[in-house]
């Protein structure tokens, strides 16, 4: 298993396997770091305005799980969907304007709405039956336990030295 | 009409070592308050933290989520970190009366206006 598979590679579809333009990686490493870097200056607030909601996504792994957390502000159970296939898993869902906004004059609109969809590659076999999804104060926590087989199938490479 | 300025940008050193995010936020004006929705996923009620020193307004969300034990962080697009971001309100708002709620991540803040903000109509007479 590389860490590379874990990565969210899609934000609508998976992306077709194989290997990557070098550019393509430059490009992203670019990329994030400008947002790392303007990162807590106040820049990223009118980020956005104009986008449709998209939610971030961490990842966090272990022998035994993978843990999927999705900011999801705002958003109630009922509108997420969380569905998994063999080897991608995809949450959806639709961020909901405010009704107050239609009519009212606002000052300032940072905030995003509109339905997302994203689909992660799952580089290992998961039990499919023992998912466990929850939200909380805005935030999606998707516990996904490694299939026994995946949890043997790794090996560890001890290092030597000479 | 600005009710509200944002103070992002002149930050004092922050004592804490943690990363600090501008949540975005809706302004919106209604007919005797102004609305306020600032998305902040991660914090509840008891990570709130709303102050009012003159007519400066801060908000400050506290997140308590930490990578559990034993899982190493494989991808990471919003990181982990607080919130905060401060507003100067002007004189009409009336300060208190602010009301505060949070639900699934999101702020929303009631800053009511001042009686003395209310449009008044002043009669013009002739003079002598």
């Amino acid at each position: 298993m590389t860490i590379k598979h874990l990565f969210p590679v899609a934000k609508t579809s998976p992306e077709p396997s194989g290997e990557e333009h070098p550019i393509m990686s430059l490009r992203r490493e670019m990329d994030s770091m400008f947002d790392n870097f303007f990162r807590g200056f106040g820049f990223e607030q009118a980020e956005g305005a104009l986008q449709a909601f998209n939610p971030k996504i961490d990842v966090t792994d272990t022998e035994k799980e993978i843990k999927v957390y999705a900011e999801l502000p705002g958003i109630d159970e009922k509108d997420v969907d969380v569905s998994i296939t063999k080897d991608t898993l995809t949450i959806r869902g639709e961020k909901r304007e405010e009704s107050e906004k239609k009519e009212k004059d606002y000052h300032r609109i940072e905030r995003s709405y509109g339905s997302f969809s994203r689909t992660l590659h799952l580089p290992v076999e998961i039990e499919a039956d023992k998912i466990d999804a929850q939200l909380k104060k805005g935030v999606l926590t998707i516990t996904l336990p490694k299939s026994v087989r995946a949890v043997e199938d790794t090996k560890k490479i001890q290092v030597k030295v000479e | 009409m600005k009710e509200l300025k944002d103070q992002t940008q002149d930050n004092a050193e922050r004592t804490r070592e943690r990363r600090l995010y501008t949540p975005s936020v809706d302004i919106i004006e209604r007919e005797s308050d102004t609305l306020l929705l600032a998305d902040m996923p991660g914090v509840d009620e008891n990570g709130l933290d709303i102050t009012v020193e003159k007519r400066s307004l801060t908000i400050y969300g506290k997140v308590d989520a930490e990578i559990p034990e034993k899982h190493t962080l494989v991808s990471s697009e919003y990181g982990i970190g607080d919130y905060q971001r401060s507003f100067t309100l002007s004189d009409e708002v009336d300060t208190e009366k602010i009301q505060a709620t949070i639900k699934n991540g999101v702020l929303r803040l009631v800053l009511p206006k001042a009686d003395s903000a209310r449009i008044k109509k002043i009669p013009v007479t002739a003079g002598v």
